[in-house]
């Protein structure tokens, strides 16, 4: 199946961009609507450590707490509510745990809307268990195969959508970031993670439309979120802030390629690169950020995601009890109540206020915020759409145009950096204006570059020959 | 209220490309970049002069002891290469190798360097060490050996690659069973290799599961050494509920516990002391 590659922004202007409303939403199973003129809270619960030694025990465990998520949002009148399982290890592996946890969790989402009306979808993101080194590696290994079993398990099960992290490029990723080398983190997420997705995303939308289940989305978790994580806050010196934003707008280019394969969203949230795939294909988008995630992702942006985001999601939080009840029940309510406050905001008309508060409260604290926020995440998005045909174009000017966002906020004296951000910041657009406009000859180079010296990388993974 | 916010959206919306009504908004009374605060009290300082009682001033250790310190690889590669002719390999990993690194290390750890000036310094210590190996036909004399790992399903290494670094950087010898690792491959490796401590990373709540099992059959086997578990998911409530493990915060911390292991220091007194002994 070809990719549909994007040309042009649907959307027309960045003003027209606002949380709970999407150009496409999208109708899931269970009275679920995306994008269609309100924001839908969305919980994640990690399920707690040692239930899943046993398939009994590991289901129970999954009842519980989806039970609890669904009876919190009775008591506290919510009346939509997106329940996500990202898959640990055994679910993706073990296909019975992955029918049986997604089965057990669709017949309660069937009950409560049924019996009350309440509008509740199951996502399952599968884990991208696939290893580069194992024989067969990314495209033959055992991993994958199990991993497009748990799709087809899921899927089969009734859940409404279904999402993934994949991870190609992140051996060339983790190298690169750690020694700051940009080219390796362009080369790693944007060539061969778009590569490694353009070769997983049409099976995925083969199998789960099959059983009438939404292909949700793919986020740069492993690469781009990888990279934020490790710059950390402020006082970290790992990683230069101006470099992590700049991985970021290069994820905005790789995780397009989801869509361009048939993925319909709401987009899979840990990618903060969503408002920049919202505003290219106007897709539904989950989104987290500090203000309602903070009990798994702490970071530089409190509320700015939430500006353009049409699902809240907590990220994902370990089950345990906390004083205000179990850690399901609690970040229900977080992303319950941060959702209600958005919806009423479109009841009332004063959406793009709102959207431009939540915008304004983080835009210039970081530089990932500032090329997040929704009108830079548009110029980004017009740089990927203008070289859209090509994979590592579209990434390579992607970067260069969260640069010069960034040195325009700076010059402006909109932003602070140190002179380390700014220093890296400047040698990076260098390297990138350096680089080809040749794919063909990027890829042949870094090819040349890396294989050899980044542990497990192997062209072959990509569908590439090797050295 | 309908008014005040729809003067507020025109200002913001303004704003945006940009307009009067944002530069209403005193940011720098809402948040502060504390990195660019705490940078204006480092201005001036050379790094190389921070370091200087470090570095080796005769030749050819000051040469090759700063091109590690550059994490210039090349260099050293052939300046080792040259060294080797006439200076034993010890005396070029102890006077030139390891004091570039060390350098290096410091001033990480002064928070004046970056995690990338590290792992080019390291890169470039260990082409050194791998034409000394090469020429020595064998392995160089180490501190001591560590057995690092990722817990049994899961494939998240950067953690455990980045405390690698540090930990080749500052003369352990490195036993990487890499990742996906099972319980009794880590014991059986731990039993085989008789390290000074082992560690594990895991990022998932899920896969951290495997380090109390590991730790009980270690200290069945009376393997009682420290085991350092790190990662996502992993925090102190977890590693204090089973004997041996030790939280690892963050990869510059290994060759500490390391250093403490060697030193026959016990898991109890590390897992207490550990703020002292390998500071985050």
């Amino acid at each position: 199946m070809g990719l549909r590659r994007y040309t042009r922004m649907e959307y027309k202007s960045p003003d027209d961009i606002v949380f709970g409303k999407a150009l496409y939403p999208v109708y899931e199973r269970f009275g679920v609507q995306i994008g269609a003129g309100f924001v839908v809270p969305e919980i994640k619960v990690a399920p707690h450590a040692g239930t899943e030694k046993e398939l009994k025990t590991f289901v129970e465990h999954h009842k519980q707490f989806t039970k609890e998520i669904l009876d919190l949002c009775l008591q506290l009148g919510f009346k939509h509510i997106m329940i996500e399982q990202e898959h640990v290890f055994q679910q993706t592996w073990n296909k019975d745990y992955a029918y049986e946890t997604a089965h057990a969790q669709v017949e309660l989402a069937e009950k409560y809307y049924t019996e009350y009306g309440l509008g509740v979808t199951i996502r399952h993101t599968i884990g991208d268990i696939r290893k580069v080194e194992e024989p067969g590696g990314l495209r033959e290994g055992e991993h994958a195969r199990h991993m497009f079993e748990a799709f087809e398990a899921c899927a089969s099960a009734g859940v409404g959508d279904v999402a993934i992290e994949t991870t190609g490029g992140k051996e060339i990723l983790d190298w690169a970031v750690a020694r700051g080398d940009v080219k390796g983190i362009l080369f790693g997420i944007g060539v061969c993670g778009s590569e490694d997705m353009a070769w997983v995303w049409p099976q995925i939308v083969k199998i789960v439309t099959k059983y009438g289940t939404v292909p949700a989305g793919d986020t740069n978790c492993s690469g781009a979120n990888t990279v934020m994580f490790l710059a950390g806050g402020l006082m970290d010196r790992e990683v230069a802030h101006t470099v992590a934003a700049m991985a970021r707008a290069i994820a905005g280019a790789r995780s397009l390629v989801a869509v361009e394969a048939g993925a319909l969203g709401p987009l899979k949230d840990c990618g903060y690169e969503n408002p920049i795939i919202k505003a290219i294909t106007g897709v539904p988008v989950c989104i987290e950020c500090t203000s309602i995630c903070a009990c798994a992702h702490i970071d530089v942006m409190g509320n700015l995601n939430r500006a353009v985001g049409d699902v809240y999601s907590n990220e994902s939080v370990d089950y345990h009890q906390e004083f205000g009840g179990s850690t399901a029940e609690v970040w229900t309510a977080v992303t319950g109540n941060a959702a209600a406050l958005a919806n009423v905001a479109l009841q009332a008309g004063q959406e793009k206020t709102l959207r431009d508060l939540l915008t304004l409260s983080d835009k210039y604290r970081d530089p990932q915020g500032l090329i997040l926020a929704y009108d830079n995440a548009y110029r980004i998005g017009k740089a990927i759409t203008e070289y859209g045909k090509d994979p590592y174009l579209r990434a390579k000017y992607a970067a260069i145009e969260a640069g010069k966002i960034i040195l325009e906020a700076y010059e402006a004296k909109k932003i602070a950096l140190t002179r380390w951000e700014l220093d890296s910041l400047n040698k990076a657009l260098e390297i990138f204006n350096a680089l080809p406009d040749d794919g063909e000859k990027f890829k042949e180079e870094c090819i040349k570059e890396y294989y050899g010296k980044v542990p497990g990388f192997d062209p072959k993974n990509y569908g590439w020959a090797g050295k | 209220m309908r008014e005040v916010g729809w003067a507020m959206v025109e200002g913001i919306l303004a704003g945006m490309k940009p307009s009067v009504k944002e530069e209403r908004i005193d940011f720098g009374k809402i948040h502060t970049r504390w990195n660019v605060v705490e940078e204006e009290k480092k201005l001036g300082l050379k790094p190389e002069d921070l370091v200087k009682d470090l570095m080796p001033t005769a030749e050819p250790f000051k040469s090759i002891a700063e091109a590690v310190f550059k994490g210039d690889a090349t260099k050293v590669e052939s300046l080792v290469n040259e060294a080797i002719k006439k200076i034993p390999a010890k005396e070029l990993v102890d006077k030139a190798l390891a004091p570039g690194m060390q350098a290096v290390t410091k001033l990480y750890e002064d928070g004046i360097y970056y995690l990338p000036q590290v792992m080019l310094a390291a890169d470039a210590m260990q082409a050194g060490i791998n034409v000394l190996e090469k020429a020595t036909g064998g392995k160089l004399e180490k501190k001591g050996k560590v057995v690092m790992h990722v817990a049994e399903g899961d494939i998240h290494d950067l953690g455990k690659n980045l405390a690698k670094v540090f930990l080749i950087a500052d003369g352990w010898e490195v036993v990487d069973l890499g990742r996906d690792v099972p319980v009794d491959e880590v014991v059986k490796a731990v039993e085989e290799h008789k390290p000074v401590m082992v560690t594990g990373t895991a990022l998932m709540t899920t896969t951290m599961t495997a380090f109390p099992k590991i730790a009980q059959k270690l200290v069945e086997k009376g393997l009682n050494i420290p085991f350092v578990c790190g990662g996502g998911a992993v925090n102190e409530d977890f590693v204090q509920q089973f004997p041996l493990g030790i939280i690892g915060k963050k990869a510059h911390q290994a060759p500490k516990y390391a250093e403490a292991a060697a030193k026959k220091i016990s898991w109890e007194e590390i897992r207490r002391r550990w703020h002292e002994i390998a500071p985050v």
